[in-house]
């Protein structure tokens, strides 16, 4: 069931996702449609996520965008006190300007791996982290073994910072400690995107990607075919995968497997090495103390991509 | 009467059913006929395989044997009409005998080559050379579509639309059952066909083939009454079957004991098609999860290239090939319909006729006629167990 409503106020607004902003020209979105838009998140009970560009908005939108309860999803440049999310693009920001934040990072594998270090100080004064690999599709097998290494050092600095007595909420690593069930992007089946042409888009990706990919408009509605495809009971994969904070991104599945339910072997080993870490995490933070004991412990398993056990 | 007297011919399956992989060569996309209902839309007389493609395509497989882990392997060739290759083919197949003996291949042995044909060729020299010399690997289909009335509606010459091509077949018909008399035809039936099944099927039995395989196209052809009219074709072609004793020895496709029941949705959810388990090549090097998703197949849709002889296959694209089940892809009246067992699909026709660009949208276009084939089959196999129980009782009574 649609639960939210993402409005992309401009062609430039920024990226909180896998997708890159490949329109580089300044395109608000008509007053008018923001108006309509935000009728039709009314209407159908969505929770409204507007997405600004890094230039600040005519006054006139902002009395517009106020005449709903919404979260706002800003870039860094445009960090205020009305943003509940900032979006940092790579690894330039001031750790103090982002003390109590929710922060999504987005940074290329390469990246990370170089500037892992920088995340424990972030860790520790942000309220949440969601970090971001852009170039996730591309991970090599090489770079998954990194990915492992990069990941366990990770761990042992929540670890350490669990036990200074704060809880530290990081996607990678915390995300699957807390889950009971999948929670994913849910682009298509849960969320929507209206983007400042006035049509509706699966998520910000397919507006990028081809503009002609909508699914639906203001005037007539949402039409999307195949609806089905975007829910977890019809991703044979997923649906068997216990990954639970996996991003499950129909997105790039489409781009690499050109299904939007089927993922693709590098999306799954990263969340697989992502929920085993998380798993080591659980279980040296037990030996410790008592920690979510109501939360059942995350099984061993012997595979990295789910694709192997839908296969036997 | 005695057990071995009540005799049933069954479908012949094909050799290692199942177990073997199939790669498919299109080795030209030219054929001398233009079949009305045939569902390549991109025929041409150019797309003709090189022997370069043909062999980088094979050192990519053989090169890959931890991928293709199949006991064994047959080797498709289809067109078009592949016989108009025949001396790409002859090289083709012998060097892969040669690879897989020179790198101990586990196919070695356990291989095929196959061929549908339409049969015009079958008697010229050289595609007689190469039987003779292959004969212990070969499985050939000729297809021919039933008398010659039926026949000449649909297969007709390229360029003389007037001209059929029955003669020209059926005339290679006693050379063929006698290099492969267990061998069957291929019959497929479209709207237009569907007056003159009964007859057909006699008439090929009568040629001396004992096993048809004969489907309605999965393609939205239908008319409104087709089914009705089909059902009665069955029926029909039901009653002379028992009645002239033909099932001991001849099988027809359309009746089998397996269809029409309802399937469990967990234990009976696999996949009908085998696309993805099959690797097709194209004349441009392109691998295809089957040749239906060939861009001369398709009528509405980009082709789906899974790789090529250079780069070889992403396994991405194949997996939502391999993840397929019956379930994730069936609308809700499948999911339940009280028939479904035996309803097939195409994964080519579905992906080409979805709404999406997808392969997780089963098309429908055949749910009448399956279940009027499902009426047509519980009738058949009522009666013909009424009569084999009647013959044992007068059989008994005598004794
Ligand atoms: S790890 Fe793979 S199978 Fe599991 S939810 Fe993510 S994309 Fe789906
Ligand atoms: S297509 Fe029709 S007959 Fe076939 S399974 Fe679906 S509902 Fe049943």
């Amino acid at each position: 069931m649609l639960q939210y409503l993402v409005i992309l106020l401009d062609d430039t607004s920024v990226s909180f996702c896998h997708y890159d902003v490949t329109k580089p020209e300044r395109r608000l979105i008509s007053l008018d449609d923001l108006r309509q838009g935000i009728r039709f998140g009314m209407m159908e009970n969505l929770m409204i996520q507007f997405i600004y560009p890094d230039y600040a908005l005519p006054q006139e939108y902002l009395d517009v965008i106020d005449t709903i309860d919404h979260s706002n999803i800003k870039p860094l440049s445009a960090l205020d006190c009305e943003t509940d999310i900032v979006v940092v693009d790579g690894w330039k920001y001031n750790v103090a300007k982002l003390n109590g934040a929710v922060v999504v990072l987005r940074t290329s594998w390469n990246q990370l791996s170089k500037n892992h270090n920088n995340l424990k100080g972030l860790l520790n004064v942000v309220m949440r982290l969601s970090v971001v690999i852009t170039d996730v599709e591309r991970m090599t097998a090489s770079d998954h073994e990194q990915y492992k290494a990069v990941l366990e050092l990770l761990g042992k600095d929540v670890e350490s910072i669990c036990l200074s007595g704060k809880s530290p909420q990081f996607n990678l690593l915390t995300d699957r400690l807390m889950l009971t069930e999948m929670n994913n992007c849910g682009a298509g089946d849960m969320t929507i995107t209206l983007a400042p042409n006035g049509k509706f888009y699966i998520c910000p990706a397919f507006y990028y990607e081809n503009e002609a990919d909508s699914v639906g408009d203001l005037n007539n509605g949402l039409n999307i075919k195949n609806r089905q495809l975007y829910s977890l009971d019809h991703a044979p994969i997923c649906r068997k995968c216990d990954a639970w904070q996996c991003r499950r991104c129909v997105w790039l599945n489409r781009k690499t497997t050109l299904e939007v339910n089927i993922p693709s072997r590098e999306q799954c080993v990263a969340a697989h090495l992502e929920r085993n870490t998380s798993r080591q995490l659980m279980l040296s933070l037990r030996s410790k103390g008592t920690f979510l004991p109501d939360i059942e412990e995350i099984k061993e398993i012997d595979y990295l991509d789910p694709f192997e056990i839908i296969r036997q | 009467m005695s057990e071995t007297d009540i005799k049933i011919k069954d479908s012949t399956a094909s050799w290692q059913d199942g177990v073997a992989k199939t790669i498919t060569f299109i080795v030209t996309k030219d054929c001398q006929l233009a079949c009305k209902y045939c569902y390549l839309v991109g025929k041409n007389e150019k797309e003709r395989m090189s022997w370069d493609v043909a062999k980088r395509a094979i050192d990519y497989i053989l090169d890959h044997e931890r991928d293709f882990p199949e006991k064994s392997v047959i080797f498709e060739f289809i067109g078009g009409e592949p016989f108009l290759e025949i001396d790409l083919i002859d090289r083709i197949c012998d060097y892969i005998k040669v690879e897989l003996y020179s790198r101990c291949h586990h196919w070695f042995d356990s291989y095929r080559f196959s061929f549908s044909t339409n049969g015009i060729n079958y008697h010229t020299d050289k595609v007689q050379a190469f039987i003779n010399k292959n004969i212990s690997h070969l499985s050939i289909g000729i297809t021919i579509d039933g008398t010659q009335r039926k026949h000449d509606l649909n297969r007709v010459w390229k360029g003389v639309e007037e001209r059929g091509s029955y003669l020209d077949v059926v005339r290679n018909i006693p050379l063929w059952l006698q290099q492969f008399p267990e061998e069957a035809t291929k019959v497929t039936i479209s709207s237009a066909d569907i007056p003159y099944i009964k007859e057909s099927v006699l008439h090929l039995y009568g040629l001396g083939i004992h096993a048809v395989n004969i489907n309605v196209v999965f393609e939205n052809v239908w008319k409104d009454g087709d089914d009705k009219l089909f059902e009665n074709q069955l029926m029909l072609l039901a009653d002379d079957i028992i009645d002239g004793g033909y099932y001991k020895d001849y099988a027809c496709s359309f009746f089998s004991e397996n269809i029409g029941k309802p399937l469990d949705p967990e234990r009976e959810n696999n996949n009908w098609c085998g696309a993805g388990k099959m690797l097709a090549v194209d004349a441009a090097g392109n691998f295809y999860p089957c040749t239906r998703f060939a861009a001369y197949s398709l009528r509405s849709k980009e082709p789906i290239v899974i790789g090529n002889v250079s780069d070889g296959i992403d396994k991405n694209k194949l997996r939502p090939f391999l993840a397929l089940d019956r379930i994730t892809q069936s609308p809700d009246k499948c999911k339940t319909c009280n028939v479904a067992s035996g309803c097939a699909w195409c994964q080519g026709e579905n992906y080409d006729a979805a709404e999406t660009n997808t392969i997780y949208q089963r098309a429908t276009a055949i749910c009448l006629m399956h279940k009027a084939r499902v009426h047509a089959n519980n009738y058949y196999w009522n009666k013909l167990y009424r009569k084999l129980e009647m013959d044992g009782r007068s059989t008994k009574c005598e004794g």
